[in-house]
């Protein structure tokens, strides 16, 4: 691996740890446990179209991993579902990428929907309990505006990058 | 955009209205049954209280006391220790499609259709 990208892939991971914290202190106002706008994820994208599937895995796990030992959450209930919901998204993500013919919006709609997915099956195992089942509808549909935020940002990012090298 | 991203968008709309639709039935069903108010912790019920007598009720979670008022046939989670206080912004609650869930507390509110229904009525014959 060259010093440069080494470099480059400290900063994503730097950027997204800090995405990762602005988003859990400040919750949004809108009164559905799970949801969030998922600005992390901008970075995740911006790795997976910049340089590849292993980069993008790395930045969110170390992500994860970090953001939650600076909130001191590490391996607490919120790290698992954490990890759980990024695990699952980031796996998605790069399969729609590889195999499917869908543009950055698609893939950022797939992964935000999917880590929805994983969060719940995450909850449904740590605590045990399938009522949250019965929030999976809502979350799935607002998961949709969300993705294609994140994919807007992620799109205008890396087009600005382009065109800066 | 192209065809994929909307088929993918498309599928993923499909996918919760279906999800949605058994909750949908129960709700409907249980429109005019009598109902409870279930207050689960860590899997196990430990409060059944009628939802058409207005109360407020305490019970101890595992961030502290959390407090759970009923009134006009609602429920809501009126006050309780947790680090976004998602269940007291979610506000009254009363159909039986919608569980208010604390996390952090390890704590489900939720409105029951007793299955007994409206047959259910006290009369004495003399």
């Amino acid at each position: 691996m060259k010093t440069k990208q080494m470099m480059n892939i400290t900063m994503l991971i730097a950027i997204s740890i800090l995405f990762h914290l602005i988003e859990a202190t400040i919750p949004l106002p809108l009164p559905i446990p799970g949801f969030k706008l998922g600005l992390a994820n901008i970075v995740g994208l911006v790795a997976l179209y910049m340089y590849n599937a292993e980069v993008m895995l790395s930045v969110n796990l170390m992500r994860v991993l970090l953001a939650s030992l600076m909130r001191g959450i590490l391996f607490a209930p919120g790290f698992w579902l954490s990890l759980c919901g990024v695990l699952l998204s980031s796996i998605v993500a790069i399969c729609a990428k590889r195999n499917t013919s869908m543009t950055i919006f698609g893939v950022s709609c797939a992964s935000s929907a999917f880590h929805v997915v994983g969060q719940v099956i995450a909850v449904t195992i740590i605590y045990s309990q399938f009522l949250m089942g019965a929030l999976l509808p809502i979350l799935l549909l607002l998961s949709i505006p969300t993705g294609l935020l994140t994919g807007f940002f992620a799109n205008q990012v890396l087009k600005r990058i382009q065109t800066e090298r | 955009m192209n065809k994929a991203d909307k088929i993918f968008i498309g599928l993923v709309v499909i996918s919760a209205i279906l999800l949605y639709i058994p909750l949908f039935i129960q709700d409907s069903q249980n429109k005019h049954k009598q109902k409870a108010v279930v207050v689960d912790y860590q899997n196990e019920e430990i409060l059944r209280v009628d939802l058409n007598k207005d109360e407020t009720y305490r019970v101890q979670a595992s961030l502290g006391e959390v407090q759970i008022e009923v009134k006009d046939g609602a429920v809501r989670v009126e006050k309780e220790n947790s680090p976004y206080h998602l269940c007291s912004i979610q506000g009254w609650v009363k159909d039986t499609g919608r569980p208010i869930i604390c996390l952090p507390n390890e704590l489900v509110v939720q409105i029951e259709a007793n299955e007994t229904g409206e047959d259910d009525v006290d009369t004495v014959i003399q």
